[in-house]
C-alpha cells in the first residue's frame, strides 16, 4: 500500500482530483469526512492530509511514501527527499516586492520580511547583500507599510495582494509550481509501487502538453 | 511441580539497546576475521581539518572548543578524515582498518548536536579488485547483519563525471548538474541543461542520468548506449566485473544500480555506495572509492570503505514488545529471601526478562503474573 502525503485544501483537492484520474481514487476523500488519514477499500492506497508545510518532512521521515508539496517549501526546508515530477500547478513565483517607488539604500543592511528566511537568505547571500531577517507567519504584505521592513520576499501568484497594498515585484527570485516527492527508501522497497504511479502522471502530464 | 506454561516458547524480548551492541559485536567479529584491525583515535582533531574539508561531511555544522593553547579545536563529526590524515604517507602494500567511534553532529531533526555510533571499514593503498570486492561485500553482509530486507545501490562515479567532462562542463556547471541528479529532479535538470548550453547530443544524454537506476543488468544494459568516452566506459567495465563476481558469490540480488547516486567529487572517484534496510527511511550505510581525498592529504596509494550510520538503524532495531518484562515474579515480605533470589535466577536462566518485587509498580507491564509459593514461582491463579 502506497502511503500518500497531501497538503490539506485547495492544493490538497486538486491533487487527489489529478490522482483519481490516474486510478488512485479513494472513496473517503469524495465524502466531506473530518478524518486525517483515508484508506481506499481495495488497499491500494492511503492519504494523509497534513498541513502544507508539513508534507516533505512526512515523506522524509518515511511516514509517507510520496508526497505533493509546493517547491517554495521543499526550498525553505532543504528536506532529502527525491524530487520526481513537476506537476505544473500552483504555480506562481518566489519575488522580492517593495513599495511602489521604493529606492534602495545600499549603505545599510536591507530589511527583509518574509516567511522564508531560508531562501531570502541564500538569495542575498548569493549577491553578497547584507540583510535582517524578518521572520514572519502572514501577512507579510503589511510590513514594508508600516516600516517593519524594506522589502518582501514571498509568493505572488497573481500580484493582487500586492497592487491593493502598494507594493511590486522588483526581482523574481524563482518560478514555484507543485512537485512529487518521494521517500528514498519507499524508492528501493515500495518500487513496485510507487513506479506506476510515477509513470501514469507523467503520462498525464505528457497528454497535458500536448492538449 | 507443575513446569510454567510461558517457558516452553520463552524467546528473550530484547531491548533496542542490547539489539544493537549485539549487531556491533557481530559486525566487529566480522570486520576482525577478515584481518581488519581496529582504528581508534582522540575525539577530537583541529577544527582546520574539518573546515578545509567540508563538503566531504555529511552536514557542515561542527562542535567546536578551544584548547588551552588557542587552538579552535572539533568534536569529531567524521572517522574517514582523520583516518586518512594520520595514514602513513608512504605506503607498501594494504592496510585494513575497522572503527568504531562517537561522531558529533547536528541532528537532522531538532536543530541539537547528538552523539552517533557509527562503525565502519576502511582499505588504504594498492587496491586490486580483489581489495574491493571484499569491501562491497562487507557493505552486504553488514546490511544483512541488521536482518531483514535490504538494497545496496551502487555507480561509478567515473559515468557522470565522464560525460560532464566529454560535454566540457566547468565544475560549477557540473556541481549544479550533480545536484538535481541526485535529486532525481528530471524536470529542472532539462531546464538546467538548456540554461547551460549543453550541446544536444551530450545534453540528451545528461538528461537520463535522473532516471537510471534499477535492476543492475538492464540499467547496465542502457548506460551502455550512452558511454561515449573511455572514462565512461572503464566505468561500466568495473561495475560489471564487480557484478558478475558478486554474482558469483551468490550476493547479488540486493544490488541496484543508481547512476543518480553521486558523491562529491572533489573526493569521491570510482565505485560509490549506498545501503538501504527496509523501515529505515534514509539511507544507513555509505561508502566508495575516494583516492582523491588521499591525493588531497598527500597519501600515496588509494582507498576504499563506508560507515555504517547507526542512528539510522533505531527505528529497525527498536523494541517493538508491549511487554515491560515476560514475567513479574511477587514474592512476599515473609518470604525466605534466599529461595526467593534463587527462584528468580532459574527464571532468567530459561531466556525470560523476570522482574521480581514485592508488589506490582504501577503501570508495570507483564507477560505473565507469577506468585512465590515458598518453594518456586507459580502462576497466580
Amino acid at each position: 500500500m502506497l502511503n500518500i502525503a497531501l497538503p490539506k485544501g485547495r492544493l490538497g483537492d486538486k491533487v487527489y482530483q489529478l490522482f483519481r484520474s490516474c486510478g488512485y481514487d479513494c472513496s473517503a476523500m469524495e465524502k466531506d469526512d473530518r478524518r486525517l488519514v483515508l484508506r481506499d477499500e481495495n488497499g491500494k492506497v492511503q492519504y494523509l492530509l497534513v498541513k502544507p508545510s508539513d508534507v516533505a518532512i512526512y515523506v522524509e521521515h518515511g511516514a509517507a511514501d510520496v508526497g505533493v508539496v509546493g517547491k517554495d517549501v521543499l526550498l525553505e526546508g532543504g528536506n532529502d527527499v527525491y524530487e520526481l515530477l513537476d506537476l505544473g500547478f500552483g504555480v506562481c513565483r518566489m519575488c522580492v516586492a517593495a513599495p511602489v517607488g521604493f529606492r534602495e539604500d545600499l549603505s545599510a543592511p536591507l530589511r527583509v520580511a518574509t516567511k522564508y528566511p531560508g531562501i531570502a537568505k541564500r538569495y542575498y547571500a548569493g549577491k553578497s547583500r547584507e540583510i535582517e531577517i524578518i521572520k514572519l507567519n502572514g501577512s507579510i504584505e503589511l510590513a514594508p507599510i508600516l516600516g517593519l521592513s524594506d522589502v518582501i520576499v514571498d509568493i505572488v501568484e497573481t500580484g493582487a495582494t500586492l497592487e491593493q497594498n502598494h507594493l511590486e515585484v522588483t526581482e523574481t527570485i524563482l518560478p514555484i509550481s507543485a512537485r512529487l516527492i518521494a521517500n528514498k527508501a519507499s524508492m528501493r522497497f515500495q518500487a513496485a509501487e510507487l513506479q506506476p504511479l510515477l509513470e501514469a502522471l507523467q503520462a498525464k502530464q505528457a497528454g497535458g502538453e500536448k492538449a | 511441580m507443575k513446569p510454567i506454561a510461558i517457558l516452553a516458547g520463552g524467546t528473550m524480548e530484547q531491548h533496542t539497546d542490547a539489539r544493537r551492541e549485539q549487531l556491533m559485536g557481530r559486525l566487529r567479529a566480522l570486520y576482525e576475521s577478515l584481518g581488519y584491525t581496529r582504528f581508534s583515535m582522540r575525539r577530537f582533531e583541529e577544527y582546520a581539518l574539518y573546515l578545509e574539508n567540508k563538503s566531504f561531511l555529511k552536514s557542515d555544522s561542527v562542535l567546536t572548543f578551544t584548547n588551552p593553547d588557542g587552538k579552535l579545536m572539533a568534536l569529531k563529526p567524521d572517522v574517514t578524515l582523520s583516518i586518512v590524515k594520520h595514514a602513513r604517507r608512504e605506503r607498501l602494500g594494504l592496510e585494513k582498518v575497522y572503527y568504531k567511534e562517537s561522531v558529533y553532529r547536528l541532528s537532522a531533526t531538532a536543530r541539537e548536536f547528538v552523539e552517533i555510533d557509527q562503525m565502519g571499514v576502511e582499505a588504504l593503498g594498492a587496491l586490486d579488485r580483489y581489495a574491493v570486492l571484499e569491501v562491497l561485500r562487507l557493505a552486504i553482509e553488514s546490511l544483512r547483519a541488521v536482518g531483514g530486507e535490504y538494497v545496496l545501490d551502487v555507480n561509478h562515479m567515473g559515468f557522470a563525471s565522464g560525460l560532464m567532462e566529454a560535454a566540457g562542463l566547468a565544475s560549477e556547471q557540473k556541481e549544479r548538474l550533480f545536484g538535481l541528479i541526485r535529486q532525481k529532479n528530471a524536470h529542472e535538470l532539462q531546464t538546467a541543461i538548456a540554461q547551460e548550453k549543453v550541446a544536444p547530443f551530450y545534453a540528451e544524454r545528461i538528461a537520463q542520468l535522473a532516471g537510471l537506476c534499477g535492476a543492475f543488468p538492464e540499467t547496465l544494459a542502457r548506460a551502455e548506449k550512452l558511454a561515449v568516452s573511455e572514462e565512461m566506459q572503464q566505468a561500466l567495465t568495473e561495475l560489471r566485473t564487480q557484478y558478475d563476481l558478486l554474482t558469483a558469490i551468490g550476493l547479488a540480488d540486493c544490488l541496484q544500480l543508481d547512476f543518480s547516486m553521486l558523491n562529491d567529487l572533489n573526493y569521491y572517484n570510482g565505485l560509490v555506495f549506498q545501503g538501504y534496510v527496509q523501515g529505515a527511511p534514509r539511507v544507513v550505510l555509505s561508502g566508495g572509492r575516494y583516492d582523491h581525498l588521499m591525493r588531497r592529504f598527500g597519501k600515496d596509494g588509494d582507498a576504499i570503505g563506508f560507515a555504517l550510520y547507526l542512528d539510522e538503524l533505531t527505528r529497525v532495531l527498536a523494541d517493538h514488545s508491549q511487554w515491560d518484562a515476560d514475567v513479574l515474579a511477587l514474592y512476599q515480605a515473609g518470604d525466605d529471601l534466599a529461595k526467593v533470589n534463587n527462584a528468580v535466577f532459574a527464571l532468567a536462566a530459561n531466556g525470560l526478562r523476570v522482574f521480581a518485587a514485592d508488589h506490582r509498580p504501577e503501570g508495570f507491564r507483564a507477560a505473565q503474573v507469577l506468585a512465590f509459593d515458598g518453594e518456586c514461582f507459580k502462576e497466580v491463579p
